[in-house]
């Protein structure tokens, strides 16, 4: 017929005939009763396809030539938008079929098993029509249902279920839907609709999620609920601002417990105990982020700076955590593999890290290391080495050059003796023998030397060790650190019990005494030994005032000693041990005068350092106001204090007045380097 | 100044002429020279020098404290008149206490457009010393110049009691209502010397933050001594803090 130039009617005659057999198509679906509209529908649909199909065969000509050319719609395309027209938006049909699909889905919501791939069909033929079919006669409403419909159980579900629950109930209903678009709906719905389920169960109820009594995100980190979290963190990373919610949450909370931690004053009586309840912390949350948040990099940044927020209130801390680490190099650590040594320290330095002032630290640290080193009680020279070593790294060569002199003097003394001995060695023979540490000043803590009366033969041996060592040693200045010394004594009591004591210097000066008086006073034991006052007490009071250690007796039996007081040799001292430790050379925790002082000589140690980079950035800027000046300085000053704006202002003015520095004339908050 | 310039040419033709007069012998010539009424004018030099004498210490070089006593008793005025540090700031008298010879009589002939060469108009001369007090600009340069003047020699920072005396002095004048607390204040909390900074730095602070310290800015680089007057006049509620 085209041939014969009659495609006009051809293709007329087409519609007409196709739009009449669509129509009575149209009525017997419509009058499908129930169930079967679908299933009529999807048959009917079935057919008029595979005769789309053959009609589009024996048009192919037509399809070919006279429609493009006159712009048609080509045949198969025609015959779908005819379904579409007659059937699909025909009045009777088109809300029946959306309220069958729906109503369909909704069953299925609520535990019914449906037929699927009847629904697969349908939802294709809507697709197969045209993406504006499928989205205007289905997806639109199916989504703005489905929102009512989560609104709905979110709400319920809030009411009667802890967080926990919820969030399963939740992350099932998501899955759900997840599967639904998998098998029968446009996988481009999937979006859609997880982003309806994402708003109406987690993000609408966020708030009231987390801060939930007894179930909440605290509730969970405080009990180590994994799981729970885990399912929180994958719900929550979906909607915006979920991670941040649980980020702030957590935040906040940890500040707060840590906060309460650093300032009870119970915890701060045992600083060893202080510091491991502070790694112990650590190690929950590092858990936690690991198993629950996928090692989410800004959790752990949170909890970095919470941990450096909180660790600082407590300005102890530096001190604290240099007490812990002597308490785990002195016995802590014995028996101890290398890898698990290793791993404390590790641990140590990741919380040396957080200090704001380290020079406090490092202050206390060499402190506690002169007394560990000297009375030779450290559990393992290679691990203290081996901390040195991570400090170096932490902060550069500076901070540990005289903690490592420290150790070069330990062992330079050690030869020093062995060649005292070796050549004077024949003449010493039965007396005490003598080990000498040779401190170079300077890399040990300063401590005025206290000089004391000590016992002749001894003092006779130091004499001949100076000399020895000065022979060698021309133009140095030997001083005897007699408050840092200790010494072991043999002693016999009334019935012939043999003790070793191990005892401070000081105390050897007293004991010694008593072989030539059995009773002596305060003063005369003053007057003999010279040892000051306040160290004397101290002395006395840990020979003959601590049950167990008592060498000596006092009368009268107070606990304090008094300067009229009389001491006399305890011979009826008895100990299950031989050995018997009444030193006192053991690293404490400072009482409150010696940590005003440490605080002092910190003070006044910044004090250059700060002189010292206010110059080296005056210098290189040469004009600088002063709120600048303050914000370079604590940058440079950053990885060992955090300087006082103030104090930085005294040295400012300090500086001015040595002629550093000067004001600009026009501009007082300006100031000029004096070159 | 006109005028000044033709009486130095007369000056020199008269001096040449006594001179010539006296055949050219120097001694000659200066008693004729001084016999000659024109030149009474060309005499200040040598009042000038004359009191100087006058006040002069008898074994020294210099006038020192009982000379600028007598001084201060012949002009009627007291010698801790505020006025005598003007003098002093005109004379560029290196410490109070003591003027040498060059710092007087350069100070004397640097007063004014009308010669000072006696001691009445050196007097009448007081209450003009006095009015430039009142100009900002030279109030500054006084009070910078009262430093380094009432300062011991060869220190660097100005003695305690001194800054305060010198203080409540220049402030009675320029009516500062906090002086007295600043002065209280001191005593109080502040046993050192004063800098040289800081007492500059006071007179910025006097001008520019208002008497209830309203646009006081703790961020503004003010010598640490005064954020401490200003937390001392907070703590002892002399004003409200915000």
């Amino acid at each position: 017929m085209v041939l014969h130039k009659y495609g006009e009617k051809l293709y007329s005659g087409l519609v007409a005939t196709m739009t009449a057999h669509l129509k009575e198509i149209s009525k017997s679906i419509e009058s499908a009763q129930g169930g079967s509209f679908l299933e009529e529908l999807n048959r009917k649909w079935a057919e008029h396809n595979k005769a789309l199909q053959m009609i589009r065969d024996i048009l192919m000509y037509m399809d070919r030539t006279f429609v493009p050319s006159t712009h048609k719609t080509p045949v198969y395309e025609l015959g779908l938008n005819l379904w579409r027209d007659n059937v699909i938006h025909c009045s009777n049909i088109q809300t029946r079929l959306l309220n069958t699909l729906l109503e369909l889905i909704q069953k299925e919501r609520t535990g019914e098993v449906i037929n699927r791939g009847l629904m697969r069909n349908i939802i294709k033929m809507l697709m197969d029509l045209s993406a504006s079919v499928y989205q205007e006669d289905f997806e639109k409403p199916f989504l703005e249902v489905s929102a009512t419909f989560y609104r709905v159980e979110s709400q319920e579900f809030i009411e009667c279920c802890d967080c926990g629950d919820y969030l399963k109930k939740a992350e099932r209903r998501l899955n759900e839907e997840i599967e639904r678009v998998s098998h029968y709906l446009d996988l481009r719905s999937e979006f859609k609709i997880t982003k309806v389920v994402e708003r109406e169960m987690i993000a609408n109820h966020m708030p009231r999620l987390v801060h939930m009594d007894n179930s909440g995100l605290v509730n969970m980190l405080l009990d180590d609920k994994y799981e729970d979290l885990g399912r929180m963190y994958n719900l929550f990373r979906r909607v915006d601002n979920g991670l941040s919610t649980i980020r702030d949450v957590m935040t906040s909370h940890i500040r707060e417990t840590g906060k309460q931690l650093v300032t009870d004053p119970e915890r701060v009586k045992d600083p060893v105990e202080f510091v491991q309840r502070l790694l112990d912390e650590k190690d929950k949350y590092d858990k936690i982020i690991s198993l629950a948040f996928n090692n989410d990099k800004t959790f752990q940044n949170a909890l970095n700076s919470s941990f450096e927020f909180f660790i600082n209130l407590n300005p102890r801390s530096p001190e604290f955590i240099s007490l812990f680490v002597d308490d785990k190099l002195r016995k802590g650590l014995k028996g101890v593999s290398e890898e698990d040594v290793e791993v404390v320290l590790d641990k140590v330095m990741m919380l040396f890290r957080y200090l704001q002032e380290k020079d406090v630290f490092e202050k206390y640290y060499k402190q506690h290391l002169a007394k560990r080193l000297l009375s030779g009680k450290t559990v393992s020279d290679d691990a203290e080495r081996s901390l040195i070593v991570k400090l170096k790294t932490e902060c550069g060569y500076q901070f540990t050059s005289k903690l490592e002199g420290m150790f070069t003097d330990m062992k330079t003394s050690q030869d020093t003796i062995q060649g005292f001995y070796a050549s004077h060695g024949a003449e010493l023979g039965d007396g005490p023998t003598l080990v000498v540490q040779v401190l170079t000043t300077g890399s040990w803590p300063t401590q005025p030397s206290v000089p004391c009366n000590l016992p002749a033969e001894l003092s006779l041996l130091c004499e001949k060790f100076r000399s020895y060592y000065l022979g060698t040693h021309t133009g140095r200045r030997l001083s005897w650190q007699t408050n840092m010394g200790t010494a072991d004594i043999k002693a016999t009591f009334s019935k012939g019990q043999k003790h070793e004591l191990n005892v401070s210097t000081f105390q050897m000066c007293v004991l010694m005494l008593f072989n030539n008086a059995d009773k002596l006073s305060y003063r005369e034991i003053e007057q003999a030994t010279e040892i000051p006052a306040l160290e004397l007490k101290r002395c006395l009071q840990s020979l003959a005032c601590v049950k167990g250690k008592n060498v000596l007796r006092k009368e009268p039996m107070s606990k304090d000693i008094g300067e009229n007081d009389v001491f006399l040799f305890n011979d009826k001292f008895t100990s299950k041990f031989y050995k018997v430790k009444i030193g006192t050379v053991v690293a404490q925790k400072e009482s409150e005068p010696e940590k005003q002082e440490t605080r002092q000589r910190v003070e006044e140690d910044r004090k250059p350092q700060i002189e010292a980079a206010i110059v080296r950035i005056m210098k290189s800027r040469k004009v600088l106001d002063h709120n600048n000046i303050i914000a370079e300085v604590t940058k440079q000053l950053q990885s060992r204090f955090l300087p006082n704006p103030v104090e930085i202002k005294k040295r400012i003015e300090s500086l001015i007045e040595r002629e550093f520095l000067e004001r600009d004339s026009a501009d007082r908050k300006l100031y000029r380097y004096l070159a | 100044m006109g005028v000044e310039i033709g009486k130095q040419n007369e000056d020199e033709k008269v001096a040449q002429q006594a001179l010539k007069a006296g055949d050219w012998h120097l001694e000659g010539a200066l008693d004729i020279y001084y016999s000659q009424p024109q030149i009474k004018t060309l005499t200040d030099a040598r009042y000038l020098e004359e009191l100087y004498n006058r006040y002069r210490d008898p074994n020294l070089d210099t006038i020192n404290a009982d000379g600028i006593t007598n001084l201060c008793n012949d002009l009627q005025v007291d010698h801790e008149d505020i006025v005598m540090l003007v003098m002093s700031w005109h004379m560029k008298a290196a410490t109070m206490c003591e003027y040498s010879k060059q710092e007087f009589i350069g100070g004397l002939q640097a007063l004014g457009q009308v010669r000072v060469d006696s001691l009445e108009k050196l007097r009448e001369r007081i209450p003009y010393l006095r009015s430039e007090l009142k100009d900002e600009q030279k109030f500054r340069d006084i009070y910078i110049f009262a430093f380094g003047w009432a300062k011991e020699k060869g220190q660097k920072s100005l003695a305690l009691d001194t800054a305060i005396g010198m203080w409540q002095l220049l402030f009675a004048e320029k009516q500062w209502p906090l002086i007295d607390h600043w002065c209280q204040f001191l005593q109080d909390r502040h046993n050192k010397a004063i800098s040289r900074d800081t007492w500059a730095q006071l007179l910025e602070f006097v001008r520019t933050v208002d008497p209830q310290l309203s646009n006081y800015d703790a961020e503004g680089a003010w010598p640490y001594l005064i954020d401490e007057f200003v937390e001392y006049l907070y703590e002892n509620g002399i004003f409200q803090r915000g």
